[in-house]
C-alpha cells in the first residue's frame, strides 16, 4: 500500500510538494516511537491522557481509499460476531445454527455478516449463473427462470424479521443460557428485496385445486417445505437483495423463499424449486422436527407464524448496568416482533411481570419488523425483575410463562414467546431468569 | 396566453394538492384506524377468509399497503419473461416422494439396508440408529411402545421425554424415502441407488420393530413399491390440525382461529391487558440450574485489537481442503474418526509410521472413505493430512 501510495505521489506530485510529504513522513515516524503526541498543556494526574495527547491515528496519515474495497468493520469490533454452542448442532456443523449478536445491533438492521444463519447440510457456493428456478405442478404454464430474468419482475423491498421457530426452545423447562444472543438470538432483521410471487403467478394460471406448494432448496440438504397458497397470494416473497446487496451465503444466495413473519425454516434458502399441489409435501421438516408436540401427545403439524414476542436488549446479561451510579437517568431498551401483524405497544415490568408501565415505541413501525421499544427510568441500585410484554395489531399479546405451558407444555421446542425476565442484582448484574407459578 | 395557462395549472395543481392531503390524510387515517385494528376485518383476506396464520392481512388500500407504498401497476401480469420447462426437465427434478406419490420402482431388505447402513450411516446415527454426539437416531426400538411416550413431560431433568424418532412420530414413510434420498447420507447426498434407499427404509423400519399390513419387517423382509404403499406409520392421527383432503387449508384456518389450540393469548382491546397485580401468589423467579456456557468464541464485549491468527507456515489450501471435505467427520467427537486438535488421538494415528497412515488414509480405514471421499491427487491428499497433524501437536 506504502509503495502504491509513493508511485501515485510521483506521478501527480510536484517535487516541492514530494519533499514536504518526506518531511511529514519523517516526523510522524519519530511520533510513531512515542506514545503519540504531547499537547502543550502540562498534563495533571486528573488529566485524562488520551484527551492530553495525540494519539497516532490523530496524525498519522491513515489507510487509501484504495483498501478494502469491500469494507469490513474496525477491528475493534472482532468481538461483534455469530456465536456457536455444540448443544445447537445435530451433531456436526453443517446441520447447525449461529446465533445473532442482537445483544450489540442498534436500530432495526442487521447487517448481513452478522445475520443468523441456520443449515442443515452446510452452507453451499452456488453458482448464481448456473442457477435455475422451476415453478411447475399445477399450474397451467410451468415456467423455468434464470437469475436475470427473475430479476427483471419488477422489485419490492420489505423490511421484515426472520426467526427460527426454535428461538429460545431449549429454556422450555427453565432457563439455560446467560446470554441474550443464546438465549434469543436465532433471529435477525434486513430489509429484503424481490418479487411478490402472486406478481409471477398471475401469467401461470395456478389451478383452483392447487392448495398447497412445495417450497424446496438446491443445497446438499434439498430442503424442503410445504407453504399454504394463502400465503403464497398474500405476501410471500422470492428475493434476492438482503440490506442492499445481494443476499449472502448464509441466508441463501442467490435466491430464497421470504414468508414475512412465518418460521425461517419456512423461507426455504437457495431456492430452486416450487411446486404447487393438491395435497400437502410431508417433508422432512414437517416431521420430527418443526413440529410442536403437546402434552396430549398430539403436534402441531404445520405452525406458521412467530407470534408477538419481545426481549429487553439494554440491559441483558452482555450488557449489564455494573457503570451505573445511583440515581443515573438510563435508558431501557429492547425488541419487539410479530409475526402476526405489526407492533401496537409494548409495556416493561420492574417486579417480574406483577404490575406494568408502557414503554415508547420508537423509529420505524412496521408490520412483520423489529420494532424498538424505549423506557426512561432512574437507576435506583436495587434488584430488580425486568420483563417486557409486547402486543401486535392483530389483537395478540405475550403469554406469561404459565398461560404458554398450560397448554404447549415444555416439549414443543418451537414457538416460545412466554413474556422473557432479567433478574438485575443491587450490583447491576444482569441474569436470566424466569417466573414460573 | 402561455403566461396565464401556465399559472393557471399551477394553481390548479397546488389546489389539487391540498384536497389531496386533505383527503389522503382523511383515508389514511381511516385504513390505519388503530381501535379498528383488533376487529375481525382486518384478520381476513380480500375473499373474505380468515388469514390462515390467524393474523393481520395488509390489503393494497390508496397504493399503500401497511405502511409501503406499492406500484399497483406491477400487480397486473402480463410478464413474459423465461421459458417452459422441458418434460426431460421436469421430471430430473421432481424427485419428491409424498403420501399421494410412490417412490419409484425398485426393491431390497433390511439385512441389505444393514449392509449400507453400516457402510454410510452408521458413523453418525450410531449403531442400530441409536444417535449419539447430537446426531439424531433413527430408532429407540419398538415403534408401537414408543407411541405411548408422546404424552411425557420432563418436567424434572432425570424424568423420561417423549421419544421423537421416525418409528414412532413420524406420520408418512414417504417422508423417509424422500429424505434419505435427498438429503442423506450427510457429506455427500443423492449418491444412493433407488434399492440402496428401499434397503435402507427396510432395514430401519426393522430396528424401529414395525410392521406392514400385519407382517413384521424382519431381516428377510423384501420391500418394494407395492409394500411400501401399504405402510402406515404408528403415529400416523398424531398430528393436527388435519392437513390433508379437500378441507386441509380450512382446518388450519379454524385451528389458528383460536389463540387456545397453540398457546396464544388475545386481548379485544389494549385497555383489556392486565396492569397490576397481574401474578398468582405462587409466582416465583426460577434461576439458571444446569447453565449452558460452552460458547464459540466466548462471549466477549471487549473492544480491542483481535490476536492475529499465525498463519506462517500453514498450507492454506491443504487447511481449506480440511474445512471442507473433512472436518465433517474429523471435526467434532461421536465419528470415530480422530478429532481435529487432539493431540493424543493424533500421537496414536503418527505412532503407526507415516506411510502406513497416508497409505490407510489414500485407501479407506474403517469408516474412513479412501481419501476422505475427496478425488485429490496423492500429494495434495498428503498435504492434508500433513496439515491436520500438524494442527493436532
Ligand atoms: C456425517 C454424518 C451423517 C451420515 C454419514 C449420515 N447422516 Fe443422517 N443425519 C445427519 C445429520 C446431521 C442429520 C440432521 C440433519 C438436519 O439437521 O436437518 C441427519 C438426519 C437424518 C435423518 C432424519 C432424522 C430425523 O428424525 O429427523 C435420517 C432418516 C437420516 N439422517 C438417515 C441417514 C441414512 C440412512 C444415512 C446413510 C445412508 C445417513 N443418515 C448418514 C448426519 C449423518
Ligand atoms: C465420512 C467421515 C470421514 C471423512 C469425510 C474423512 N475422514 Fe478421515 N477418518 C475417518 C474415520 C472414522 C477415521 C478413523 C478410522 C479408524 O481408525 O477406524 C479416519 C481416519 C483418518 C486418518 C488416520 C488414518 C490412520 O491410519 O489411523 C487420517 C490421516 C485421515 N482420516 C485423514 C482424512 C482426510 C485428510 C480427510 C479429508 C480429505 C478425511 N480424513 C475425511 C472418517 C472420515
Amino acid at each position: 500500500m506504502r509503495n502504491e501510495h509513493s508511485q501515485h505521489d510521483a506521478e501527480n506530485v510536484s517535487a516541492e510538494r514530494r519533499s514536504f510529504f518526506k518531511k511529514t513522513a519523517a516526523l510522524s515516524a519519530t511520533a510513531i516511537a512515542g506514545a503519540g503526541i504531547l499537547s502543550g498543556t502540562r498534563a495533571m494526574a486528573e488529566d485524562d491522557p488520551v484527551i492530553m495527547n495525540t494519539p497516532d491515528w490523530g496524525h498519522k496519515i491513515g489507510y487509501p481509499v484504495t483498501k478494502n474495497r469491500y469494507g469490513m468493520p474496525s477491528p475493534y469490533e472482532h468481538n461483534i460476531t455469530r456465536r456457536n454452542a455444540q448443544l445447537l448442532s445435530s451433531g456436526n456443523w453443517q446441520a447447525s445454527i449461529a446465533m445473532c449478536p442482537i445483544q450489540d445491533l442498534s436500530g432495526i438492521m442487521t447487517p448481513n455478516g452478522l445475520f443468523f444463519s441456520r443449515c442443515h447440510g452446510g452452507i453451499p457456493t452456488i453458482n448464481p449463473n448456473e442457477w435455475r428456478l422451476m415453478i411447475h405442478g399445477l399450474v397451467e404454464k410451468p415456467l423455468v427462470l434464470t437469475l436475470e430474468q427473475l430479476k427483471r419482475y419488477p422489485n419490492v423491498s420489505r423490511i421484515h424479521f426472520v426467526e427460527c421457530p426454535a428461538n429460545g426452545g431449549p429454556e422450555w423447562r427453565g432457563p439455560q443460557f446467560n446470554s441474550i444472543q443464546f438465549a434469543k438470538g436465532m433471529m435477525s432483521n434486513a430489509e429484503w428485496t424481490g418479487v411478490y410471487l402472486k406478481d409471477i403467478l398471475k401469467d401461470l394460471g395456478l389451478k383452483p385445486s392447487a392448495k398447497w406448494m412445495l417450497a424446496e432448496g438446491i443445497d446438499s440438504s434439498h430442503m424442503g417445505r410445504t407453504v399454504p397458497v394463502d400465503k403464497v397470494l398474500d405476501d410471500a416473497m422470492i428475493v434476492w437483495g438482503q440490506n442492499g446487496e445481494a443476499l449472502r451465503p448464509e441466508q441463501g444466495y442467490p435466491v430464497r423463499l421470504l414468508l414475512p413473519g412465518w418460521e425461517g425454516n419456512l423461507c426455504v434458502k437457495w431456492l430452486g424449486r416450487l411446486e404447487f399441489a393438491a395435497e400437502p409435501f410431508y417433508a422432512k421438516e414437517e416431521t420430527a422436527k418443526y413440529t410442536a408436540l403437546k402434552p396430549t401427545g398430539k403436534a402441531i403439524q404445520h405452525f406458521y407464524a412467530n407470534e408477538v414476542n419481545s426481549i429487553i436488549t439494554n440491559p441483558c446479561p452482555e450488557k449489564p448496568w455494573t457503570d451505573l451510579k445511583k440515581g443515573d437517568l438510563v435508558e431501557i431498551e429492547g425488541l419487539a416482533w410479530s409475526g402476526m401483524g405489526t407492533i401496537e405497544g409494548v409495556d416493561v415490568s420492574f417486579d417480574g411481570g406483577n404490575n406494568w408501565v408502557e414503554a415508547k415505541l420508537k423509529g420505524l413501525v412496521l408490520p412483520k419488523s423489529w420494532t424498538r421499544f424505549s423506557f426512561m427510568y432512574k437507576y435506583e441500585g436495587k434488584p430488580l425483575i425486568l420483563a417486557s410484554r409486547a402486543r401486535d395489531d392483530a389483537g395478540y399479546i405475550q403469554p406469561t410463562i404459565d398461560q404458554e405451558t398450560a397448554v404447549m407444555g415444555v416439549e414443543s421446542v418451537y414457538h416460545r414467546n412466554g413474556i422473557a425476565t432479567w433478574e438485575v442484582t443491587a450490583e447491576g448484574k444482569v441474569n436470566n431468569v424466569q417466573v414460573r407459578s | 396566453m402561455f403566461k396565464f395557462d401556465r399559472k393557471f395549472i399551477l394553481g390548479a395543481s397546488a389546489a389539487a394538492a391540498v384536497a389531496m392531503l386533505a383527503t389522503g390524510c382523511f383515508k389514511s387515517g381511516d385504513a390505519a384506524a388503530p381501535s379498528a385494528s383488533n376487529g375481525d376485518n382486518v384478520l381476513t383476506y380480500a375473499n373474505g377468509k380468515r388469514v390462515i396464520d390467524g393474523g393481520r392481512y395488509y390489503a393494497t388500500v390508496n397504493g399503500k399497503s401497511g405502511p409501503y407504498y406499492v406500484n399497483t401497476d406491477t400487480e397486473n401480469g402480463g410478464y413474459t419473461y423465461g421459458r417452459t420447462p422441458t418434460a426431460n426437465e421436469l421430471e430430473a427434478w421432481n424427485t419428491t416422494v409424498t403420501p399421494w406419490r410412490l417412490p419409484p420402482k425398485g426393491q431390497g431388505t433390511a439385512e441389505e439396508g444393514e449392509a449400507v447402513y453400516e457402510a454410510k450411516c452408521v458413523m453418525c446415527h450410531g449403531d442400530f440408529g441409536s444417535g449419539g454426539g447430537g446426531y439424531p437416531a433413527l430408532s429407540k426400538g419398538n415403534a408401537y411402545d414408543n407411541v405411548k411416550t408422546l404424552k411425557f413431560q420432563r418436567v424434572t431433568a432425570d424424568a423420561e421425554g417423549p421419544i421423537r424418532v421416525f418409528g414412532n412420530y413420524w406420520p408418512e414413510a414417504s417422508t423417509l424415502w424422500w429424505y434419505i434420498m435427498e438429503g442423506m447420507p450427510h457429506p455427500d447426498t443423492r449418491t444412493l441407488t433407488d434399492d440402496e434407499v428401499y434397503a435402507l427404509v427396510a432395514y430401519i423400519m426393522n430396528i424401529n420393530e414395525m410392521e406392514i399390513d400385519g407382517e413384521e419387517v424382519d431381516y428377510e423382509y423384501v420391500l418394494d413399491q407395492e409394500k411400501f404403499a401399504k405402510i402406515v406409520m404408528p403415529n400416523k392421527d398424531g398430528f393436527e390440525p388435519v392437513i390433508d383432503g379437500a378441507n386441509g387449508l380450512e382446518n388450519v384456518r379454524a385451528y389458528f382461529a383460536d389463540p387456545a389450540n397453540f398457546g396464544a393469548q388475545k386481548i379485544a382491546s389494549a385497555d383489556e391487558r392486565c396492569m397490576s397485580n397481574c401474578q398468582k401468589e405462587t409466582a416465583k423467579v426460577v434461576p439458571i440450574t444446569i447453565e449452558q456456557k460452552e460458547f464459540i468464541p466466548p462471549l466477549s464485549e471487549v473492544r480491542d485489537l483481535p490476536e492475529v491468527e499465525n498463519t506462517a507456515g500453514v498450507d492454506l489450501e491443504a487447511k481449506n481442503t480440511y474445512e471442507s471435505s473433512c472436518a465433517v467427520c474429523h471435526g467434532a467427537a461421536g465419528m470415530g474418526a480422530p478429532v481435529f486438535g487432539d493431540k493424543k488421538a493424533w500421537a496414536a494415528v503418527v505412532g503407526k509410521g507415516m506411510d502406513t497412515v497416508y497409505a490407510n488414509a489414500i485407501n479407506g480405514l474403517n469408516a474412513m472413505p479412501p481419501k476422505g471421499g475427496t478425488d485429490l491427487p496423492d500429494d495434495k491428499f498428503k498435504a492434508v493430512v500433513d496439515y491436520m497433524i500438524s494442527q493436532s501437536k
